[in-house]
């Protein structure tokens, strides 16, 4: 069904306000604060924690003790077992302040047959878009919280070859349901050519499995540095990077996040050695909202409409026309109308039943009456024309001398009186 | 020392996100005719996007598009400052023209109802992208400026639409009333506001932005906002061009702070409170419709269909007309038939008479009958 909608558009010349609602907005999320759940997978010792906490620059996940990294070889034979864990922290800077979660997944890819070691993950992926879905079809839905993943950092070992198996397996299990962001953990290991080599063939290995990773998105008016800017962090992916949250000397004497070795300083944050500084602005710094959006308005609605899909739930695009008062009216009018309908066949018909029975009624009695006097008019004729009989035939006994005949008249009265 | 981790950059993140994707706002206005809410309006969004109704129609009261109170909506695409937003505007015309005037509210609440309603059916879709939008984020409900108070009309309609809107009370053509009548006149209205509980949109005090709470102080204390609409220009000096309303004893500037309050209105309805009226109508209004609806499906048990099927109220006068002529047709149709069957029944008692009389005769006849013979059985012996 077509719709004919009007829309005037105009370009307003003088001040009337309404291009301050972005203002407004910034305003508005200062005093409501920000969150962000990200989820961080990859096998232990690829130095997760060490990232996240070299992210945030601060420690958010505690190091594992020694003897917990040691636990498998007391219980020798023993899978570990894959658990979750989520982590959370306050962050206030220049009076922003964020509520991070890091969820964890401690225990993946390190059993000796990691067939299912996905599911716990993906479970929890699921379980939070339900316990969404859930809050959002509350009554009362003023607490909603929303615990749904908004990142995965999945941290691929530098291996120098290629995706694993685990690796793609996992990723083809989760990127449509988050914003999957690969990085190639402890890139120190590989010299620039290899992490260049390393680079294509994971993105290669990644178009071939047709597995979605966060883009972020160019817009029109961006101004040439932003797009340039976004344009270089597409161009770098998967960030090959380095964690360190301990401060190093330089050789040229500057203080910095990084690694020494006998061979020379790694530092985290300069961009000519690693892409820390480029996942940090896709995670945070430029794209943190926009990871958020796209996961609520695309990757969260579209689990939801499959779920809901799959419940038997069937979608009505009648709701969606543009609201017409006119159209309105004329459904009233319908409406209106088969009220009138109804209400006129109804009337009419409890009218004609009682016409009907009220006509009979008195056909009835119409007919009664008719039969009654038929039936007395008949037997007073018949008494009459007995009568008539006997007179006559008295009349004519008069006149003749009188005959003994007694019984044919009483046998005439019985007839008479019946 | 390192760089900041980047926390402080979300705000413009939003922004920026909301720079891009625009932004719905749906403004209604509401109140008698004649009040200057189309030039209103358009002085607002400085464009002309309402064509005033045809006087010739709007003062026949006899064709029937002033017999109802149709709600009509003009749609546009506003850009300002590379900013876009789809502004719906709700007019409620012809509101107040009827003599009766009992029931004239029933459309607008039914309005801003159906959109509620309409957005919650969208909402439960599997696919939702595409939902439109038409709550009502602000109504301005104009009051004419009689310098006496508010009418019971007024505040019957001001109660009903609180509890649902964001309801800002306008004094309208308030170049009607000197300084001091208009103070006293707003004073007045604030009282009956409160002494009737109504409830209207009130700025929020940001306790922790001085400058802002400020502002939205000087907001509250100057509600109800008196108006002046005009949509041209007027010269105050050579070669000087101000919004106004040019009198033989001078010119009214729209936009002169002194003159009346339209900065502030459009202030609160635009530049600051714009996103609060927003949110509030989402998260206040929308929701209280949506758990309302909700706990009273989900009490008489069957949660959908008695939402969906619920009997429409039809509040045009015309179908109340009709059904009344139907009765009355039907009445006359009984009042007929009554009539033959009367007379029906005269006739069938005449010929009941008629034939028994008949009868009588010939039972008459039949005596007579009887006697003869008897005289004659005794004349015999």
């Amino acid at each position: 069904m077509d719709q004919e909608i009007k829309i005037i558009k105009r370009k307003v010349s003088g001040f009337v306000g309404f291009a301050n609602l972005p203002k407004q907005w910034h305003r508005k999320s200062v005093r409501r604060g920000f969150t962000f759940n990200c989820m961080v997978v990859g096998e232990g010792g690829l130095g997760k924690a060490t990232l996240v906490n070299t992210l945030f620059n601060r420690e958010i996940i505690a190091p594992k003790p020694v003897e917990e990294l040691t636990v498998e070889d007391e219980n020798e034979g023993v899978e570990p077992v894959l658990k979750i864990e989520t982590t959370s922290a306050e962050i206030e800077e220049d009076g922003v302040k964020l509520k991070l979660n890091v969820v964890t997944a401690p225990g993946f890819g390190e059993a000796i047959n990691n067939t299912d070691s996905w599911k716990p993950i993906v479970d929890e992926i699921n379980s939070r878009f339900d316990h969404y879905l859930e809050a959002e079809s509350r009554i009362n839905r003023s607490a909603i919280t929303d615990n749904r993943i908004h990142a995965l950092l999945y941290f691929i070992e530098p291996t120098g070859h290629s995706l694993r198996a685990l690796d793609v397996q996992l990723m083809k299990l989760v990127h449509e349901k988050v914003n999957l962001i690969p990085v190639i953990a402890k890139s120190d290991t590989l010299v620039d050519e290899e992490v260049e080599e390393f680079k294509t063939r994971v993105m290669n290995d990644i178009k071939y499995q047709k597995i979605k990773i966060f883009t972020p998105q160019i817009y029109e008016n961006d101004d040439e540095e932003v797009t340039a800017n976004c344009k270089a962090l597409i161009a770098s992916f998967p960030f090959a990077v380095v964690g360190s949250t301990s401060e190093v000397q330089t050789p040229d004497g500057r203080t910095v996040r990084g690694r020494a070795y006998p061979w020379g300083v790694i530092e985290v944050d300069n961009e000519s050695q690693n892409d820390f500084v480029k996942l940090r602005q896709l995670l945070v710094r430029n794209n943190l909202e926009e990871l958020k959006e796209t996961t609520s308005d695309v990757l969260y609605e579209k689990y939801r409409s499959e779920k809901l899909e799959k419940m038997g739930i069937e979608q009505d695009n009648t709701v969606f026309k543009e609201f017409d008062p006119l159209t309105k009216q004329e459904e009233e009018r319908a409406l209106h109308e088969a009220k009138l309908a109804k209400m006129e066949a109804e009337m009419k018909a409890v009218f004609q039943h009682k016409v009907s029975e009220k006509e009979k009624k008195l056909q009835r009695s119409e007919a009664d009456l008719f039969n009654r006097h038929g039936e007395m008019k008949t037997k007073l004729e018949k008494q009459i024309q007995l009568l008539e009989e006997k007179k006559a035939q008295l009349e004519k006994q008069k006149s003749l001398p009188v005959q003994p005949a007694p019984a044919t008249q009483q046998k005439a009265r019985k007839g008479f009186l019946r | 020392m390192p760089e900041a981790v980047g926390i402080s950059n979300l705000p413009n993140q939003r922004f920026k996100i909301v720079s891009q994707s625009g932004a719905t706002f749906t403004l209604m206005v509401a109140g008698e005719s004649g009040l200057g809410k189309t030039t209103f309006v358009n002085t607002l969004f400085q464009s002309t996007l309402k064509q005033h109704d045809d006087p010739s129609e709007r003062h026949n009261k006899f064709t029937s598009t002033h017999q109802t109170v149709g709600v009509s909506i003009v749609r546009a695409l506003l850009e300002e400052k590379n900013f876009k937003i789809r502004l719906n505007l709700i007019d409620t015309p012809g509101f107040g023209n009827n003599v009766d005037n009992a029931d004239l509210w029933t459309p607008i609440i039914d309005f801003i109802d159906d959109q509620h309603e309409l957005y919650m059916r969208q909402e439960k879709q599997p696919l939702r992208s595409e939902r439109k939008d038409l709550r009502v984020h602000a109504c301005l409900y104009f009051i004419r400026p009689t310098g006496h108070s508010l009418k019971p009309l007024d505040i019957e309609i001001m109660k009903k639409l609180s509890t649902r809107v964001n309801l800002v009370p306008v004094i309208a053509k308030a170049d009607t009333l000197a300084p001091a009548e208009l103070e006293a006149f707003k004073a007045r209205i604030r009282e009956v506001i409160e002494a009737q509980d109504i409830n209207i949109y009130t700025p929020p005090l940001d306790i922790e932005d001085p400058a802002s709470a400020e502002h939205s102080k000087q907001l509250i204390e100057a509600m109800p906002f008196a108006i002046i609409g005009s949509e041209s220009d007027v010269e105050v000096s050579p070669g000087n061009f101000v919004r106004g309303r040019k009198y033989p004893w001078g010119v009214v500037e729209v936009e002169n702070e002194h003159h009346c309050d339209f900065k502030k209105l459009r202030s609160l309805l635009l530049r600051t409170n714009m996103l609060d009226l927003i949110l509030l109508t989402n998260e206040i209004h929308f929701e209280t419709f949506r758990s309302v609806k909700l706990g009273l499906s989900s009490e008489s048990g069957t949660a959908e269909e008695s939402s969906v099927k619920k009997p429409r109220r039809l509040h045009n006068p015309k179908f109340k007309e009709e059904e009344d002529d139907l009765k009355k047709f039907f009445t006359e149709q009984v009042k007929a038939e009554e009539q033959r069957f009367r007379q029906w029944e005269t006739n069938i008692v005449n010929e009941r008479n008629r034939l028994n009389q008949d009868l009588e005769d010939m039972q008459a006849k039949l005596k007579l009958l009887e006697e003869q013979v008897k005289k004659l059985q005794v004349a015999r012996k």
